[in-house]
């Protein structure tokens, strides 16, 4: 393995506070290993068995046509590049360079709300922080339509190493969808790692329906942490899909403020092959009559392995709370493998909180029913797989969106 | 209802175990060295072998740390100022009953142990009781032999039988599993050993009684189980220690090995000193407990009640290595005023078509903090496992914690696993139908943690059931209202 820690040329060396945060970053990375405690499960050989770059030759590809309508925000190899700017009022975005020396928010959040002492990869990104974008949906603002940023990586035998950091603010009573999709082209073998953070800010009244779609290389490493504040009355939720990567995690780290704020998230991934899928979660519920909901779903087939760790935890004081949390996971072959920490951490007493958590294989009795009424084998699994997964779905509210994840999972 | 008010009138005292017994005591210097060990070895007359092993265990030790993990927080402890050796003077070696020191006698009377052989309320229970370092008497001992059963303290054991306690210490736990079990191995002291032959059900239930005396000593005692093909026994252990400022280290291993068609159920009450309301003095309690289900069809079941020690650090354990072997753990764990605890279980699948069951109670009140921590693991070919865990938290009072930690780590398709955990405080319309019937808020909390933990203490044998039950009610004290 290379050094992760490479010296690459950044904007913004002349911003004080800007180089402390990097130099910040840089002092705290250490690659987790077995004994990390949140990384246990999710070993991380093909980073260390890769030599990663972190410059490309510029591609010409082809861009990626979604197939949904929204406000579409285009990445290629970790790289804004501006090209839509059809973008209704009231909606601010800009490179997160850009953000740096113009938007006063950006010192006020940035390396705040994702903490490099706890998040190793945060602390890594938190290093090379350049790329990115910041977003802002200002005061009672309503996005009829999602954002939707497409992380394309393109690249043709080198192993590429990006990270990418948004900020996401929404202010007083504005309301938004946003959609992460992951996608590649060009050699199927490619190896690459994205290293992603969001930090996002809920402010009074806020509403974040956030959802994500990880479809990367098979020798992909994605390693993303979506680190959210939630004031008074405001809501975010998570909602993703991994089918991708032979290393893939999706971490959200979920900060309840103040009374009313409330978290939902629903998860599902699928694998094959080798790859490990990683689900972590972590909701802190820090006042009184807060929220929070959890269901993660999983398929594991082949010899891969689905990670689930997922954590609530209760403040002294903060009463009347709920908070509730299920994983479930289907296995397919002999080889697979599912390791699982639902964690509960309560510090009042007035609170309802429960987690549940299941491992199993196909129901043998629904397969001999489907098969007793002349479905064939190949398709009665394919079909329960699809309902088990459907649960999570279900729980999307858009149901353009919804509809688009299906008809990419089959 | 009636038992359980009356249990809740008796139960006016606090700590009632907390006296100390004045009684001459023989001590090693403080200080842990190797010298320690051949002087611990050389007073208990052992062969070579088992030094041996102390030294052994000793070396790989100084190579450890003290584990960081759990949620607990207590002064390091200095392994230096320990004194781990400390027993009651005697002239010679007691033959029988007659010829134990009577203050020892008093002691155990005081503590509601019959060392008497005498009819007790569920039927005739063997005893062994283990006073500091030594074990002072063990009780039904003739009766026992006539069946083959062996029941006596481990030192007798090394002496009697040599070749049993050779074959099996230290197989379920090695010497080098975790730094507490490490250090007992190195100056373990006392325990008992039980061995009952191929196809004996043991006619009484076997008891071990553990008592700390001495001051500023450690107890480091050392329990082996063997139950050998198509047999059965029930043992019961039971601990206090007197009311002192200071803490107290209790670092014990039990390890129990389960053959073919064998059951073996184990239970405890854990009532070591909880130090006093502020949070000063109580038992540091540092176990290892674990059994090893080696043949086919082998059962074992734990079940624990835990209401003492300022400090628990506890995961009875399974190893379900025999096809179709079942595990159990059952426990209840109470923590009032500035108790820890991080307790739970691992259940280890290997064998075909094995189960485990786990059902934890953890009941917190005061400042207290309290963790369940398991971990259930099914190995690639552990065929058709199944297990079941269920974690339920009450709390009592708004400034206490209660946590829940388990690992699930599967690896065979057909495993079945589920796990299921709850926190809530007592509700308020339980409550309240309580009180509208007259039924003091004290009483009605009470019932309902009772109510709460029956689900475990039906598991326990009826005497310890009642102990138990009581040891709830008193560690509730002052939780309430």
């Amino acid at each position: 393995m290379q050094n992760l820690l490479q010296n690459k040329p950044l904007i913004g060396e002349d911003v004080s506070w800007l180089r402390e945060l990097r130099q910040k970053g840089h002092e705290s990375f250490s690659l987790p290993d077995a004994k990390t405690e949140y990384w246990r499960y999710t070993k991380l050989h093909d980073i260390r068995n890769t030599d990663y770059v972190m410059d490309v030759p510029f591609y010409k590809v082809k861009p990626v046509n979604v197939g949904l309508e929204g406000y579409i925000l285009y990445f290629l190899n970790g790289s804004f590049s501006p090209q839509h700017s059809n973008l209704p009022q009231g909606v601010e975005v800009m490179p997160l360079i850009e953000a740096v020396f113009t938007v006063p928010e950006a010192q006020k959040y940035l390396g705040k709300i994702a903490d490099a002492k706890i998040h190793p990869f945060a602390a890594l990104n938190q290093a090379y922080l350049n790329e990115g974008i910041y977003i802002k949906i200002e005061k009672n603002i309503e996005l009829k339509k999602p954002l939707i940023l497409v992380h394309h990586t393109h690249n043709e035998g080198e192993s590429l190493f990006y990270n990418l950091h948004n900020l996401i603010v929404l202010e007083e009573n504005a309301k938004a969808s946003l959609l992460e999709y992951y996608t590649y082209s060009g050699q199927i073998k490619s190896r690459y790692f994205g290293n992603h953070v969001n930090e996002i800010i809920l402010a009074k009244g806020a509403g974040l329906n956030h959802y994500k779609f990880q479809d990367e290389a098979f020798y992909a490493v994605h390693i993303a942490l979506s680190c959210a504040e939630v004031d008074e009355g405001a809501a975010y939720s998570h909602f993703c899909f991994q089918k991708g990567a032979n290393l893939g995690r999706d971490e959200t780290h979920i900060r309840l403020l103040a009374q009313g704020a409330a978290a939902n998230i629903a998860a599902a991934y699928k694998m094959e092959g080798w790859a490990t899928l990683d689900t972590t979660t972590e909701i802190e519920h820090l006042a009184p009559q807060t929220y929070s909901n959890q269901l993660i779903k999983g398929v594991v087939g082949g010899e891969a392995k689905g990670v689930f760790q997922g954590k609530i935890h209760i403040a002294p004081g903060a009463v009347k709370t709920e908070g509730h949390q299920l994983h479930k996971a289907l296995l397919l072959s002999d080889n697979a493998e599912t390791d699982c920490k639902p964690e509960l951490e309560i510090y009042a007493d007035d609170v309802q909180c429960s987690h549940g958590a299941a491992t199993g294989e196909l129901d043998k009795e629904q397969l001999f029913y489907m098969l007793s009424r002349g479905i064939g084998e190949d398709e009665a699994r394919q079909i329960l797989v699809e309902a088990f997964l459907d649960d999570v779905l279900e729980k999307l509210p858009s149901a353009e969106i919804r509809e688009w994840m299906k008809s990419r999972v089959k | 209802m009636n038992k359980i008010t009356k249990i809740a009138d008796e139960s006016g005292e606090k700590y009632k175990y907390g006296f100390v017994t004045d009684i001459e005591s023989e001590q090693v210097p403080a200080g842990l060295n190797e010298d320690i060990i051949r002087l611990i070895s050389a007073k208990k007359q052992e062969p070579d072998w088992l030094l041996d092993f102390r030294l052994k265990a000793y070396a790989h030790w100084k190579t450890m740390k003290e584990p960081a993990w759990a949620k607990l927080s207590y002064d390091k402890i200095n392994y230096q100022d320990l004194a781990y050796y400390a027993a009651p003077k005697q002239k010679a070696a007691p033959k029988s009953l007659d010829e134990v020191d009577p203050e020892l006698l008093k002691t155990y009377e005081k503590l509601g142990i019959p060392l008497k052989e005498q009819e007790a309320l569920a039927g005739v229970v063997a005893v062994d009781a283990v006073f500091d370092s030594v074990s002072v008497a063990t009780t039904y001992r003739a009766k026992l032999a006539e069946q083959g059963v062996i029941f006596c303290s481990i030192s007798e054991a090394v002496r009697e039988h040599p070749e049993l306690v050779k074959q099996y210490l230290g197989s379920v736990v090695p010497y080098t599993d975790n730094f507490f079990a490490c250090l007992n191995c190195a100056v373990f002291t006392d325990g008992s050993f039980v061995y009952i032959p191929k196809g004996v059900r043991c006619p009484m239930e076997l008891s071990t009684y553990f008592r700390i005396n001495a001051k500023n000593t450690g107890q480091f005692e050392r329990t082996l189980i063997i139950a050998d093909d198509d047999s059965y026994v029930s043992y019961l252990e039971g601990c206090t220690a007197p009311q002192r400022d200071e803490n107290q280290l209790h670092a014990a291993i039990v390890e129990i090995v389960v053959n073919k068609n064998a059951e073996v159920k184990y239970s405890t009450v854990q009532n070591w000193y909880p130090g006093d309301k502020d949070g000063k003095g109580g038992v540091y309690n540092f176990v290892t407990k674990r059994g090893a289900c080696r043949g086919e069809n082998a059962k074992l079941s734990w079940t624990q009640v835990e209401t003492g020690s300022a400090v628990t650090w506890k995961y009875p354990s399974c190893i379900l290595q025999g096809d179709n072997s079942v595990g159990e753990f059952y426990s209840v764990a109470l923590t009032n005023n500035y108790q820890q605890a991080d307790t739970g279980t691992k259940m280890i699948h290997i064998g075909k078509n094995t189960s485990s069951r786990i059902v934890s109670k953890g009941i917190s009140a005061g400042h207290s903090n309290q963790t369940y921590r398991g971990l259930v693991k099914v190995v690639p070919g552990a065929q058709n496992a199944r297990n079941y865990s269920q974690c339920d938290s009450l709390l009592i009072g708004s400034s206490c914690g209660s946590h829940t930690v388990p690992y699930i780590e599967n690896r065979c398709k057909n495993a079945v696993i589920e796990h299921e955990a709850t926190t809530s405080k007592i509700s308020d319309e339980q409550l309240f139908y309580c009180l509208q019937r007259g039924i003091s808020n004290e009483d009605a909390v009470s019932l309902i943690v009772n109510g709460f933990c029956k689900e475990v203490m039906q598991h326990l044998p009826m005497e310890f059931a009642i102990e138990a039950a009581k040891l709830i009610n008193i560690s509730l004290e002052g939780s309430i209202g």
